[in-house]
C-alpha cells in the first residue's frame, strides 16, 4: 500500500482518538520543549559569556611571566631575552613591563594609593600593545615621553567616584616607592620622586586577570634608574592574529629552559571556558532528553494498548490481504506522526520558554560588579536564547526517531499477530 | 480441467492449552470454477478451520492447498497475503467490518491495499455497492446499518478485487431467517450472474440445500458429498 495512504489512514485513526492522541503527543511536546529551551538558553549563555570574555581580554596580547605555578623560579627578564621574544615569528610587538608594587601618590594635601605601579615603554605598551585600554579622560601621552611622566588609572584618580579627581594633567605629584635594600633584603627604604601628570585614563574595565583602572604608569627608564636594575618582570607580547597565539606561546617557551616561564594565552583560556560551557550544554540537553525518553515510553504504552484494542481490526486487515509490513507501517506511521506533530509544536514552545526564562533570570541577576568583565553599556546580565536551524532539525528528527523507536515493539507485535487468533479476539 | 481450488490430504491439529485437538484429519476435495459449494457440519466439525486453511489464513500441518494452481506451501507470509488480496474473498459470520470506516471505505479497503488510485477505486466501489443493493448506504458506518446491510457490505468487500473464490463462514449465522435468506439469495445471484465461485461453510441445512454440491464434514473428515442434479 502506498505510504501516503498509510499516513492518511494513520492520521484518521489518530483523529478518532482525540484525547489519547493529544495526551500522547503532549509528552513529546514537553520533551522537545525542554530540550530546545535548555539548548537555546545554554547556547545563549555560552555565547554571552564568551563575548564578555573576549571583551575582557585582549585576544592578541600574550603575557609572559617568570616562573610557573608550581615549579621553577626564575629571575626577571633581561633586555636580550625580550629582544629574542620580539624576534619570534608572528609577534608584532614585545614590550617589557616592570611591576613596582603598590605606590602612594601625594598631590597637595590629598593622597591616593595605587595597587599596581607599572613601568612601561609608553610608545610600545600604550600605543601598540593596548591602544584600546589607553583612552584618556584628560590629557594624553606627550609626543616625547619625559622621565617624570605619569599616567593615572581611573580608579586611582577617582577613588570611590564621589570625590573630585585626585589630579589633572600637568599637576605635580609626589610618588613614594619602597625600595628593597640589596644587601639586607628585609630592609626597605622609602623614597619620594616628583612626577608631572601627563594624562588620566577613562575606565578600562578588566583586561585579562587585572584591571588597569587600579594602575599607575611611569616610564620604564625612570623606574630602572630608581631601582638600579636592567631587568623587567613581565613581557607583553602582541601577535599579528589571535589564531597564532598558541604557536607563538610555544615558540616563546622554547626560548627558555623548561618550566622557567609561563605564557598566558587568553584565547586558550577562552577556549577552555568555551569547551566547559559546551559540556555543560550537552549535559543539560541530555537531562532534558530524559523527558523525551519518558514520552517515548508513554507512546509505547499507549500503542501496546492500542494494538490490543485493535487486534480484531488487524485480523480483518490481514484476512483481506494486508501484509505484515503494511500493518507495521500503519502503526509506525501513527508513532511518526505523533513525533512530528509533537516536535513541531515543541520547537516554538521551547524557544518561547527560553525567552520567558531568560527574562525571568535577567530580573534575578544582580547588577555587575564593575571590575569583573565589565561592559559599560550593559548593567544587567542578559542571556538571549539562540535560535539555530540545525538544532531544530536535530530536535525534530530526534523526536520522530524516539517515537518510531518506541513504537517499533508494539507495531511489530501487531504485524506478527496470527490472523486466525486475531479474528477470534473479542 | 484443473480445479480452481484443491485440498490434498489437509490435516490441522490445534493445541488448546495442553490438549491437542485434531480439527482436520485429512481432507481432500476440489472446487471447480463457478461452483457454489456448501461445507455442512455440526459445530466442532472443523468447518471454520477448513475455511481458514483454504483461504490461506492458516497453514495445514500436513497436506496441501492450491488456489488457481498455486500451492500455498510454497508461499511466504507476504506472498500469501498477496494471494488473499487478489484471489480470495472472505465473508464472516460477524461481518468483520472496520467500525470506524463507512461502507464505502470498508469495501474500498482491498483496492487501497492493492494500490488502486483513489479515483478509480471509489467508482468501482460505488458500482459494487449498487450491485449488492446498498447505493443509499454508502456513507453509513457499520453501527448505523442493520445486520443484513452489514453482511451485504462484507460481501461487496469480498468481491471488490474480483477474487477467484469467495469463502463464507456461517454468513447467515448472525441474521434472522428472512435476512439470512436474502443474503443467500444474493450470493446465489452473484454465483449465477457473475459466475462467482463460492465455498460456504454452514450448519444450516436450508443454505446447504441451495448449493450445487454439499460436503458433509464430521470430526475433521469428509463423511460424504452430495451433488445436486440438473447441473453440469
Amino acid at each position: 500500500m502506498r505510504l501516503k495512504r498509510i499516513f492518511s489512514i494513520a492520521w484518521e485513526n489518530m483523529k478518532q482518538r482525540r484525547l489519547r492522541t493529544f495526551l500522547t503527543t503532549l509528552g513529546v511536546v514537553i520533551g522537545i520543549t525542554a530540550i530546545i529551551a535548555l539548548a537555546s538558553l545554554g547556547e545563549g549563555f555560552r555565547v554571552s559569556i564568551t563575548e564578555r570574555m573576549e571583551q575582557g581580554f585582549e585576544l592578541d596580547v600574550l603575557t609572559v611571566i617568570p616562573g610557573t605555578l608550581f615549579a621553577g623560579r626564575r629571575q626577571p627578564f633581561t633586555d636580550p631575552e625580550v629582544a629574542n621574544v620580539r624576534k619570534v615569528s608572528n609577534v608584532s610587538v614585545a614590550t617589557p613591563v616592570m611591576q613596582i608594587g603598590s605606590v602612594k601618590l601625594y598631590n597637595g594635601d590629598r593622597n591616593v594609593t595605587a595597587i599596581v605601579g607599572a613601568a612601561v615603554n609608553f610608545t610600545e605598551f600604550a600605543e601598540e600593545v593596548l591602544p584600546d585600554r589607553f583612552r584618556f579622560e584628560e590629557g594624553g601621552l606627550p609626543e616625547h615621553v619625559r622621565n617624570d611622566t605619569l599616567v593615572i588609572g581611573y580608579k586611582v584618580n577617582h577613588g570611590n567616584e564621589t570625590e573630585t579627581a585626585f589630579a589633572h594633567p600637568n599637576d605635580e605629584v609626589t610618588m613614594t616607592v619602597s625600595i628593597p635594600n640589596t644587601t639586607v633584603p628585609s630592609f626597605i627604604k622609602l623614597e619620594s620622586y616628583n612626577f608631572t601628570v601627563a594624562g588620566t585614563l577613562r575606565k578600562t574595565g578588566t583586561s585579562g586577570l587585572t584591571s588597569f583602572d587600579y594602575w599607575v604608569f611611569m616610564p620604564l627608564d625612570t623606574a630602572r634608574r630608581i631601582y638600579e636594575t636592567n631587568s623587567s618582570d613581565l613581557i607583553f607580547v602582541k601577535v599579528h592574529d589571535p589564531e597564532f597565539s598558541e604557536s607563538v606561546a610555544e615558540d616563546i617557551e622554547a626560548l627558555f629552559p623548561p618550566y622557567q616561564i609561563t605564557v598566558l594565552v587568553p584565547i586558550a583560556f577562552i577556549r577552555q571556558v568555551d569547551s566547559i560551557l559546551n559540556m555543560v550544554n550537552i549535559f543539560l540537553t541530555s537531562i532534558a532528553s530524559i523527558a523525551l525518553l519518558v514520552a517515548g515510553i508513554g507512546i509505547m504504552n499507549i500503542m501496546t494498548v492500542s494494538v490490543m484494542e485493535r487486534t480484531r481490526e488487524i485480523g480483518i486487515l490481514k484476512a483481506i490481504g494486508a501484509k505484515n509490513r503494511t500493518i507495521l507501517t500503519m502503526f509506525l506511521a501513527e508513532a511518526a506522526l505523533i513525533g512530528l506533530v509533537g516536535s513541531l509544536t515543541g520547537v516554538p514552545a521551547g524557544y518561547g520558554l527560553a525567552h520567558v526564562l531568560s527574562y525571568a533570570l535577567s530580573g534575578l541577576a544582580t547588577p555587575q560588579q564593575d571590575h569583573v568583565f565589565q561592559r559599560p553599556e550593559v548593567e544587567r546580565a542578559t542571556v538571549t536564547p539562540i535560535f539555530s536551524w540545525p538544532w531544530v532539525i536535530i530536535a525534530v528528527i530526534f523526536g520522530i526517531a524516539i517515537c518510531v523507536l518506541f513504537g517499533l515493539y508494539p507495531a511489530r507485535k501487531a504485524a506478527k499477530l496470527d490472523p486466525v487468533e486475531a479474528l477470534r479476539y473479542e | 480441467m484443473t480445479a480452481l481450488l484443491e485440498a490434498r490430504g489437509v490435516k490441522r491439529t490445534y493445541k488448546m492449552g495442553k490438549v491437542l485437538v485434531p480439527a482436520l484429519q485429512g481432507i481432500t476435495f476440489d472446487v471447480e470454477g463457478g461452483e457454489f459449494v456448501a461445507v455442512f457440519g455440526p459445530s466442532g466439525s472443523g468447518k471454520s478451520t477448513l475455511l481458514h486453511v483454504l483461504g490461506g489464513l492458516d497453514r495445514p500441518d500436513e497436506g496441501e492447498v492450491l488456489v488457481d494452481g498455486i500451492s500455498f506451501s510454497t508461499l511466504n507470509d507476504n506472498t500469501l497475503a498477496e494471494v488473499r488480496l487478489r484471489k480470495i474473498g472472505f465473508i464472516f459470520q460477524f461481518f468483520n467490518l472496520l467500525p470506524r470506516l463507512t461502507a464505502l471505505r470498508n469495501v474500498e479497503l482491498p483496492l487501497t491495499l492493492a494500490d488502486m488510485p483513489e479515483k478509480d477505486s471509489i467508482r468501482k466501489t460505488e458500482d459494487m455497492l449498487r450491485l449488492v443493493g446498498l447505493e443509499d448506504r454508502m456513507n453509513h458506518r457499520p453501527s448505523e446499518m442493520s445486520g443484513g446491510e452489514q453482511q451485504r457490505v462484507a460481501i461487496a468487500r469480498a468481491l471488490i478485487n474480483d477474487p477467484k473464490i469467495v469463502l463464507a463462514d456461517e454468513p447467515t449465522g448472525n441474521l434472522d431467517t428472512t435476512t439470512g435468506g436474502e443474503i443467500v439469495e444474493l450470493m446465489k445471484r452473484l454465483n449465477e450472474e457473475k459466475g462467482q465461485t463460492f465455498v460456504v461453510v454452514t450448519h444450516d441445512p436450508a443454505i446447504a440445500e441451495t448449493a450445487d454440491r454439499i460436503i458433509y464434514l464430521k470430526d475433521g473428515l469428509i463423511q460424504r458429498v452430495k451433488e445436486r442434479h440438473g447441473r453440469s
